[in-house]
């Protein structure tokens, strides 16, 4: 008998804002919910619990000492002043046993490979001086998440060269992709490394003969908010055969439609569906019902029968061969959606995105549908009775 | 006047009022939930598609109406409720309902126009018509409210009337 795949169960109580958290982790997990019910810190711990001894070894790396005080580690980790979302009611059950999160930070590993890559919805600061800052340069005040990630940037530049361009790549990204960013993203530019006054800075360049080049200042909200997530992406999809990077296992990105337009965020989206059929555990938060109208459509549509090239016709893109086997292979994974409710403190599992549902949380999608729902009824309401 | 009185006084329609939602089909019965089922908010209901099945039988005739009182409210309200196949292809048959509907509603039915009103497409069966959706935002703007499979009827309209 085949033993289907392994799916993480995490459940956490009395952790900042969540009362009580069950989380079962599909092959991509989809967090809504309103601000501060604790869908991002819920992350960070879900990071903090697999990499334990990775941050660890960071923080020793950048001379971070917390002296065995588990609330400074806890402000360090989670950001200045961020211990209080820790209590000695907190509980937490990771695949059904319990986590003494304290004993797991005192405890001696401290040399493991990171398994989690965590794209913060802070991102764009990574890059606000134009190129991305090491570790050290953020004081303890910052996220880990967000230093790391900054960090792992400024790694990820030195494959680039001197001057050389990010963007586009030939072996960075299915073609198809490159396309549709080229397109949608950045029309008429390019994204290269340039050196001014022997500083390195990223700049878009225009494609046209004498076209001048755009510092991070200039660029569009998009362009900012996009350019990180896109590093991100690369730090993922390595450009070799292997379809991970290596001791990857988890993709974590908090609200990838950040300053994007809708068919920007279909191409974000259609990567994140890349990241799923190259096995990565994805997850992500969204306060986009245009993320959640891609997942619905591909569960319905898994669920009938359709085929991989319906699926593609909802984002609009050619049927080649490369996206027919992405869509296939993303056909059969599953998705999970839990709705965060600040009455209560409690997540829900509303992953069925049933329109019918008698739970509102549900049928309104976590409230990312709930305003279009409430205009169309006083539309109805006020149009049935103005025109006996 | 209320409900019953209209609907009795409404050419077609005398003897057709029946208590609570007894005038609907047992199948559309449990498609609405109203908030309560006392006879002070639930007003009673009327089948038009019936009374009006021989004197217009190729006529794209409405289901059914429903009386209720809400607390917040001084006067009774209609629900004038469709329970049909929800289908993008049903959208123009709808909006035919609607029309026959309003056009009755200024003749035989006017009676019962002078009530507040909401017009509801109650699906049968299975739907993917889900909030926010284009076919849904078609609908409100003929003034038809989609429902999910169950229509509540709240004790406490949206809109209050002294």
């Amino acid at each position: 008998m085949k033993i289907p795949p392994r799916q993480p169960r995490f459940k956490v109580e009395n952790f900042g804002p969540i009362q009580h958290a069950d989380i079962t982790f599909g092959n991509l997990t989809v967090f809504v919910g309103p601000q501060a019910t604790g869908k991002s810190i819920l992350l960070q711990l879900l990071k903090l619990l697999e990499d334990t001894p990775y941050i660890k070894k960071e923080f020793s790396l950048a001379g971070v000492d917390w002296s065995g005080k588990f609330t400074d580690f806890l402000d360090v980790y989670f950001g200045e002043g961020m211990h209080s979302v820790w209590s000695n009611r907190t509980s937490i059950e990771k695949n059904g046993s319990k986590i003494e999160l304290p004993d797991l930070v005192e405890g001696k590993r401290s040399n493991r490979q990171e398994s989690m890559f965590f794209i913060p919805a802070q991102r764009v600061l990574a890059l606000r001086d134009g190129w991305p800052s090491a570790f050290n340069y953020y004081d303890a005040s910052t996220p880990f998440t967000l230093r790391e990630f900054s960090e792992h940037l400024r790694l990820l530049m030195s494959d680039f060269g001197a001057e050389g361009t990010l963007f586009p790549v030939p072996r960075r990204l299915k073609a198809e992709f490159r396309d549709l960013l080229q397109a949608h993203i950045f029309p008429g530019f390019d994204l290269k490394i340039e050196s001014q006054h022997a500083q390195k800075r990223l700049v878009l360049t225009s494609t046209q003969e004498g076209g001048g080049s755009l510092p991070v200042a200039v660029w569009s909200a998009g362009q900012r908010e996009f350019v990180p997530l896109l590093l991100g992406l690369y730090w993922l999809m390595v450009p070799t055969k292997a379809p991970r990077r290596k001791g990857l296992d988890w993709a974590v990105i908090e609200e990838l439609e950040m300053g994007l337009h809708p068919r920007a965020i279909a191409i974000v989206m259609l990567m994140v569906f890349e990241l799923m059929a190259r096995g990565y555990r994805v997850c992500i938060s969204t306060h986009s019902p245009q993320v959640l109208d891609a997942v619905w459509a591909l569960q319905r549509l898994r669920d009938h029968g359709a085929t991989p090239t319906d699926l593609l016709g909802v984002f609009d893109v050619e049927p080649t061969q490369g996206m027919l086997e992405l869509a296939g292979k993303v056909m059969k994974r599953q998705v999970k959606v839990y709705y965060f409710d600040r009455k209560g403190g409690t997540t829900r599992d509303i992953s069925k995105l049933d329109p019918n549902a008698g739970e509102q949380s549900e049928s309104g999608w976590g409230g990312l549908a709930e305003f279009s729902g409430r205009a169309n009824d006083a539309v109805a309401r006020a149009v049935a009775n103005s025109n006996p | 006047m209320g409900f019953k009185e209209s609907v009795e006084e409404t050419p077609n329609l005398g003897g057709k009022w029946m208590v609570g939602l007894d005038a609907l089909r047992a199948q559309d019965k449990v498609r609405i939930d109203p908030e309560s089922t006392s006879t002070a908010h639930l007003r009673g209901s009327v089948d038009i598609d019936t009374a009006w099945l021989a004197l217009d039988p190729q006529g794209n005739r409405w289901d059914f109406a429903i009386g209720y009182k809400h607390q917040n409210r001084s006067d009774e309200f209609i629900y004038w409720v469709e329970t049909h196949t929800g289908a993008d292809d049903q959208i123009a048959v709808m909006f035919r309902k609607l029309d026959w509907l309003k056009t009755w509603l200024s003749g035989a039915g006017r009676k019962l126009a002078e009530f507040d009103r909401l017009f509801v497409w109650v699906p049968s069966g299975a739907t993917s018509f889900r909030q926010g959706s284009d076919q849904v935002r078609k609908l409100a703007d003929k003034g038809i409210k989609y429902s999910g499979s169950k229509f509540r009827i709240p004790l406490n309209h949206k809109k209050s009337k002294p």
